[in-house]
């Protein structure tokens, strides 16, 4: 476990290897290796994912024998990550503040008016989406007050409190799915492209888990009113959970007849529903590594079935390469999209191939 | 010949009479809210009254004075609105070159189309309702006005 949180430490310090030229708040720790030293960096970003990845496989194939402490690992990997650089892999988190800021210091609606409307804002010269309006739901917008107020009008602390913020999230999302089912919670908890990206690049996608994840939770607990609140909530920062309404209405229906909820049957069909709409993703732009989380929390309730399991972290793992084709070459066209295709799909392809291999050639 | 302005003005939308015009009526006044802040009232009354000013227009090709007329008083009292919402965004430290800018071309634009419909509309129209006293649409003086508001930048 000593080895896995340490990764993390040196993925987060690797993570300032990224700081932006134009980010002035950070001038002091400005390398420009990501602009120099392209291949280098893709190599340590490279090791650190297999490793991570490695010792991932590692603890989740031996919880019971290592008696692995679920709430101390979930607190050390916050303490390890909560200070990485948000903006490594992605600039997301730019957008989050910025859009708070378009509301709460301007006082505009940040769904009409662009930030870069704001000519003389200190923001854009790092802020990479600045020419679009709000891309997130009206819930989200109203929750990211609370960091932005809580970052006084300082930058660097602005940008730690969404960190932390988001975090929050991260932590409540396996409090709820402990509450559900222990095993299925180291199960989300401890997949590094989880890690990675709810907790070093903050995406609010882990906001929008937790209060979907909250709602089944709530559900299960006969609070109907407070579930749909909160599915309504997970709607209004991300619309890709309105996707859970059709098994929302499935256990509604059971409900109605008294029949007793399918805690497992609900699970599955929402991990299939939201690993649809992952799919589909490309359709609106393309498939983000992050987007997996809407799904992995769904299939780490079945953690019994090792072969989904193993599929999803080693699908998990491709995802995080995807970043390793931009990050080496620096450009987004040309061959970049179809290595990066290739590096998402290789590891899940040799996992099938030797399972099937294992399966029809077994050792003797 | 006049002088060609960049500005591009929308394209004309339902007319009064079309059940459709109802509807905008009513989004028309959902949208002031919608659009709150200093620019986005900016954006909200220039876009009214470019919407008016097209809606004008299009009246008057079709001979429907009145309504041309109420049109274009619509559209003058859009305008007047978008300089105090400039002048209450720069007194809250925005600043406002890009859209001071845009209302210039606006405006350019905007004078433009009521030079052309200065000269084609009669000086006044007597506009007669059904057992109602005539009304005097005075168009020389509705338009020299217009103008007025729109060249005070």
């Amino acid at each position: 476990m000593s080895i896995f949180i340490l990764t993390l430490v040196l993925f987060s310090i690797f993570t300032y290897s990224f700081v932006d030229i134009n980010l002035s708040y950070l001038k002091g720790l400005y390398t420009g290796l990501y602009l120099n030293n392209r291949f280098l960096l893709s190599a340590v970003y490279s090791i650190l994912i297999f490793i991570l990845f490695g010792f991932s496989y590692f603890l989740l194939s031996n919880i019971d024998r290592l008696k692995v402490n679920l709430k101390r690992i979930i607190l050390l990997i916050v303490l390890a990550t909560i200070f990485a650089y948000p903006a490594a892999l992605t600039f997301d988190i730019f957008n989050y503040v910025t859009s708070a800021r378009v509301t709460f210091l301007y006082q505009e609606n940040p769904y009409i008016i662009y930030p870069i409307e704001f000519l003389d804002d200190p923001y854009l010269a790092f802020t990479r989406a600045a020419n679009k309006t709000a891309l997130y739901g009206p819930f989200w917008i109203f929750l990211t007050g609370i960091p932005y107020f809580a970052g006084l009008g300082n930058f660097i602390l602005t940008l730690f409190s969404f960190k932390a913020f988001i975090a929050l999230f991260y932590i409540g999302t396996v409090y709820f799915m402990r509450k559900l089912d222990k095993t299925a919670a180291f199960f989300f908890a401890l997949n590094p492209l989880v890690i990675i990206e709810s907790l070093v690049s903050s995406h609010n996608d882990i906001v929008m888990i937790f209060f979907a994840l909250l709602s089944f939770y709530l559900f299960y607990r006969r609070k109907f009113v407070f579930s749909i609140l909160s599915i309504v909530g997970s709607i209004f920062i991300k619309p890709a959970t309105l996707f859970l309404f059709p098994i929302y209405l499935g256990m509604i229906k059971d409900r109605i007849i008294g029949k007793k909820i399918n805690q497992e049957k609900a699970f599955r069909y929402s991990a299939i529903f939201m690993f649809v709409i992952f799919l589909l993703s490309p359709l609106r732009e393309e498939l983000y590594p992050w987007y997996a989380s809407w799904f992995i929390v769904f299939t780490a309730f079945f953690h019994k079935n090792k072969f989904l399991q193993n599929l999803v972290l080693v699908f998990s793992l491709g995802l995080m390469l995807r970043y390793v084709p931009y990050m080496a070459t620096g450009g987004y066209f040309g061959t970049t999209p179809i290595i990066r295709n290739i590096f998402m799909i290789t590891p899940a392809f040799i996992f099938l191939l030797f399972t099937w291999l294992k399966k029809y050639f077994p050792s003797r | 010949m006049f002088a060609e302005s960049s500005y591009v003005l929308p394209y004309p939308s339902a007319m009064p009479g079309s059940i459709f015009y109802k509807l905008n009526l009513i989004q028309e006044e959902l949208l002031r809210f919608w659009y709150f802040g200093d620019f986005g009232q900016f954006k909200y009354n220039l876009a009214q009254s470019d919407k008016y000013l097209v809606e004008a227009k299009t009246l008057f090709d079709y001979k429907q004075h009145l309504l041309a007329y109420q049109a274009l008083q619509k559209s003058d009292k859009y305008f007047k609105k978008i300089k105090p919402n400039l002048l209450s965004a720069k007194s809250n430290g925005k600043n406002t070159e890009d859209k001071e800018k845009l209302l210039r071309e606006a405006a350019e634009k905007h004078i433009e189309e009521l030079e052309k419909l200065k000269i084609v509309l009669p000086p006044a129209f007597e506009w007669k309702p059904e057992e109602q006293q005539s009304i005097i649409l005075n168009f020389q003086e509705a338009i020299k006005n217009s103008i007025g508001a729109r060249k005070v930048l």
